[in-house]
């Protein structure tokens, strides 16, 4: 019995418990209050002071600052701006630390940020960035909901300026921070070796402050891009007596020193954050959003339950696949999808010295099958575009979707034709002595269903048989390195590429340079297991573009290395580039940033009517 | 008893050290790293060096496994290779206590429907009472808490209005996830007392009883229900330990801050003192959980003693 009686005695617990906190109305407050009266007593006048409870009268509430509720998906790894590398971080990083340049939402030009105007010389080499003197550094007391403008010993208000922008390149590029960015500053003159300890003086490092206002980069080669990687946020200026004094935890509520539009209000981990109008941003008469509710949710069906309730006012990370028919055909939900380009793209890398894949022909013939607009319409759904080159629109030097450049891959039915042709013309009519090839995918079912539907147009169209193979992420990282031996690596894997700046550099080069990129194809290696390589027309072409300042040649060049890359050597088989698929409240006025964080300081809501749909 | 809960506890410190060299070991054998990549990008090898020195991961293993057990005999589990600015206690100590309040509400309301549920079934065997009862236990058991979870947020939340969908703010924000939770271990609590409530009542023990004329409640309260409970309690002593250090599912689906997550995703993200300090805690809280269980059975079953 005594068990019986303990379970009923909880069950009344708990579900009391439920059930009063739920309901349980808020009670008037009660002020106790000093009175001070003079009264009349037997005909004399005392004064008399006594402690009364008053209930005050309900005051009008203040007014609720705009907000905005977002999902940021998850909780962001690592805010400081040298360690970050993931979207949340870069997200959070945005609305706290200003660069020197930023990027244009529309154009994904750069545009100034503090650096209102900067110059090269003439060969490209020194970088010269002319810098903003009115952005205040600032602290916000979370206790108080203050935020205070940093002063100095003398009372002085901190402003941001060049010698901090050199402290911050130089901290990111100190082998003790651990910063896993730290390699696209490698462009400037001494980074590597003072990030891969060959140096410890960091005075060798390339970076100036040639005076309080003006910070000088010297490069170790022409890069025309640079203007891009001084937007990144491991080169946004951060406060050393801040960093120094607090450690890892400097970047946490009521310790963090910023300077961007916001400030971080609340930080509850994996949970939360809060940010609030930063009252002293120089531009903070622009800036209507007051308030930013960020939650972390990850998982994408409750996102969206959360946003069709009206608590949130995005559905990152993007409505679920099942229910994009549901929002198409809905005349409201389809009004509030938006698909926006995304600065990535994904692809199927061939293994070039494998056999047969290092024949080009028959690597055109495995591009030229591939069927991209049904595989969107029918698999992938998000109205993403079919890809005929590597670098998507929005990156400098790109040449996405132009039909002079691999037709046959943004025409489904001249691409069957010719990818027959192709793989005759190798050898194998028909797919006749044609070995069985792997095709490896990280463990995935976007993965899966993607490979699965390759798979079968390659099978119908070539007549060829596949072997679908995955492994967990991790794992698949290692066995696709150009190190694992030939014979263990898949004839064809899967990957996707994102801009970290928007130059064709961070592209072909990078990714498919065989000598200076990470070259994971093997093309032109000297061995199976690629040592070394020897470098063609396009490793040429990509490495001379970077090194070029004329605008005009760099995108030219580029031009010629994708023609090479993607139609004549069919190196890889680019699939798709991707989309932002995501649901917008109407009421939020947005734009949408590929490349780095979203911009809430140039968001609007319409308050009114924000406020009538969620009352 | 004391002495034997005090042996028992000794004995958990071998234990836990097996543990501690097993997922050290194991952590390691998996291909990849923690410092491998970017997203898609491998990282150079200058930065993975750094990054090794800076978590001393370029020490011999013998030497970063006696580091480890030396941080740990001070209650330090390390950084997170992950969330590299918050440290593994940090991490732990705020989502266990969240994941140990929706478990131990989830195995109360388990405990408070499944029992009464299969007393129902066992007393009214082969009726419509038991039908009923063994039918809502089997479809408990089969929806998988992936499917109950977004359905509940779908009926409560969406359509009706009465509950918030997700997150983990107010006693209201907790019911959805704890009945997600609690109706599935429900269904096997209350499986597990009818099939063992009908094997004690038909013991001469519970013939005897009935013999000196007692009332058939005494009989199956007082002297059938306390018996038929040992498998029950075999059954909660490891269920309560998984669902005391959170569970991915359930968390997931409704974004509940817990521990639950950081058991799958460490692994994924190679974050080697996250998977060993989860490991740890859910080594602890079982053996814990097996120690308590054992108790029980002595207060359940007098004949059971452990001296």
């Amino acid at each position: 019995m005594l068990n019986k009686k303990w379970s009923i005695a909880l069950a009344v617990v708990v579900i009391g418990t439920v059930l009063l906190s739920a309901c349980a109305q808020p009670t008037p407050e009660v002020v106790t209050q000093e009175v001070t009266r003079i009264i009349e007593e037997e005909g004399e006048e005392v004064v008399v002071t006594e402690i009364v409870e008053v209930t005050p009268e309900p005051t009008e509430a203040p007014e609720e600052p705009v907000t905005l509720d977002w999902n940021l998906g998850g909780e962001p790894p690592q805010v400081d701006p040298a360690l970050s590398t993931d979207t949340t971080s870069v997200l959070v990083d945005e609305q706290l630390f200003l660069g020197l340049t930023d990027f244009d939402d529309e154009t994904s030009e750069v545009i100034p940020e503090l650096a209102t105007e900067w110059e090269s010389n003439e060969e490209g080499t020194v970088w010269t960035f002319h810098m903003r003197d009115d952005v205040p550094w600032v602290q916000h007391d979370p206790a108080t909901g203050e935020t205070e403008v940093v002063t100095d010993e003398d009372g002085n208000p901190v402003m941001v300026n060049a010698h901090q922008v050199e402290y911050a390149v130089k901290r990111t590029l100190n082998p003790e921070t651990g910063s896993d960015y730290a390699y696209v500053l490698y462009i400037i003159e001494g980074a590597q070796a003072y990030n891969s300890g060959e140096e410890t003086d960091p005075e060798t490092v390339g970076v100036t402050a040639v005076d309080d206002y003006t910070v000088e980069f010297t490069l170790r080669q022409p890069a025309g891009y640079f203007p891009g990687i001084a937007s990144m946020w491991v080169a946004r200026p951060v406060l050393q007596s801040v960093v120094e004094e607090w450690g890892a935890r400097w970047i946490e509520p009521g310790f963090i020193v910023t300077n961007g539009p916001y400030v971080m209000n609340e930080w509850a981990h994996q949970d939360h954050m809060t940010f609030v109008k930063n009252p002293h941003y120089y531009d903070a008469e622009n800036v209507q959003i007051e308030r930013i509710e960020a939650i972390m949710v990850t998982e994408a069906s409750t996102a969206m339950a959360l946003y069709e309730n009206n608590e949130l006012d995005n559905a990152y990370p993007g409505p679920p696949l099942e229910d994009m028919d549901r929002i198409r055909e809905d005349p409201e939900l389809s009004e509030q999808l938006t698909i926006a380009p995304d600065l990535c793209t994904y692809y199927y890398g061939f293994t070039n010295n494998k056999p047969p894949f290092d024949d080009p022909l028959v690597r055109r013939a495995f591009s030229a099958a591939i069927d991209r607009v049904s595989l969107i319409e029918n698999v992938t759904k998000g109205g993403q575009r079919p890809a005929n080159t590597f670098a998507p629109e929005g990156i400098f030097g790109n040449v996405a979707s132009d039909p002079e450049i691999a037709p046959w891959a943004l025409d489904p039915e001249m691409g069957a034709e010719m990818a027959q042709e192709w793989l005759a013309e190798a050898g194998y009519p028909d797919g006749e002595g044609f070995p069985t090839i792997t095709l490896m995918h990280n463990t995935s079912e976007g993965h899966r269903t993607i490979a699965e539907a390759i798979a079968s147009m390659w099978n119908s169209t070539l007549g060829v048989d596949v072997e679908i193979q995955n492994q967990e992420w991790g794992v698949y990282l290692d066995t696709i390195e150009k190190t694992t031996p030939l014979a263990e690596m898949p004839h064809v894997w899967r990957l996707g590429w994102c801009a970290d700046y928007a130059d064709q550099n961070n592209w072909v080069h990078e990714v498919f340079n065989c000598e200076e990129g990470a070259n994971r194809l093997r093309r032109n290696c000297v061995d199976e297991t690629c040592s070394a390589c020897e470098p063609s027309e396009f490793d040429e072409l990509t490495a001379q573009a970077g090194q070029l300042t004329d605008q005009d040649q760099r995108r030219e060049l580029y031009r010629q290395a994708e023609q090479i890359l993607s139609e004549e050597e069919a190196a890889y088989a680019p699939i798709y580039y991707y989309t932002i698929v995501d649901l917008t409240k109407p009421w939020v006025d947005r734009t949408y940033q590929a490349l780095a964080g979203e911009h809430w300081d140039k968001w609007t809501i319409d308050w009114e009517a924000k406020q009538a749909a969620t009352q | 008893m004391i002495q034997y809960i005090i042996r028992r506890i000794l004995q958990f410190i071998p234990v836990l050290l097996a543990v501690t060299i097993f997922t050290f070991t194991l952590v390691r054998i998996i291909p990849g790293g923690p410092f491998d990549r970017i997203g898609d990008k491998t990282l150079p090898p200058e930065i993975r060096a750094n990054l090794e020195a800076k978590y001393h991961m370029d020490e011999p293993i013998w030497q970063q496994y006696l580091r480890y057990l030396w941080n740990l005999l001070q209650f330090d589990l390390g950084p997170s290779l992950k969330f590299r600015t918050q440290t593994v206690n940090d991490i732990i100590g705020r989502s266990l206590p969240i994941s140990a309040q929706l478990g131990v509400m989830s195995i109360a309301l388990a405990v408070v429907m499944g029992i009464p549920m299969g007393i129902l079934a066992a007393l009214y065997r082969n009726t419509p009472i038991d039908y009923g009862a063994t039918f809502t236990a089997i479809f408990l058991r089969s929806v998988p808490n992936i499917v109950l979870g977004p359905v509940m947020i779908l009926v409560f939340a969406l359509k009706l209005g009465w509950l918030p969908v997700a997150r983990w703010q107010s006693p209201a924000h907790w019911v959805l996830p704890t009945v997600t939770l609690g109706t599935a271990y429900a269904a096997g609590i209350a499986r597990l007392t009818r099939g063992s409530l009908l094997e004690v009542m038909g013991e001469d023990y519970i013939r005897t009883a009935r013999a000196k004329g007692l009332r058939e409640m005494i009989v199956v309260g007082r002297h059938a229900l306390k018996n038929a409970l040992i498998p029950v309690v075999t059954y909660l002593g490891p269920v309560l330990a998984a669902v005391v250090t959170g569970t991915f599912v359930v968390e997931t689906i409704f974004g509940i801050p817990g521990l639950g997550r950081h058991f799958v995703e460490s692994v994924g993200n190679r974050d080697y003192p996250l998977v060993m300090g989860t490991a740890l805690v859910y080594a602890l809280l079982l053996v814990s959980a097996n120690l308590l269980v054992d108790i029980t059975y002595a207060w359940l079953d007098p004949r059971i003693r452990y001296d």
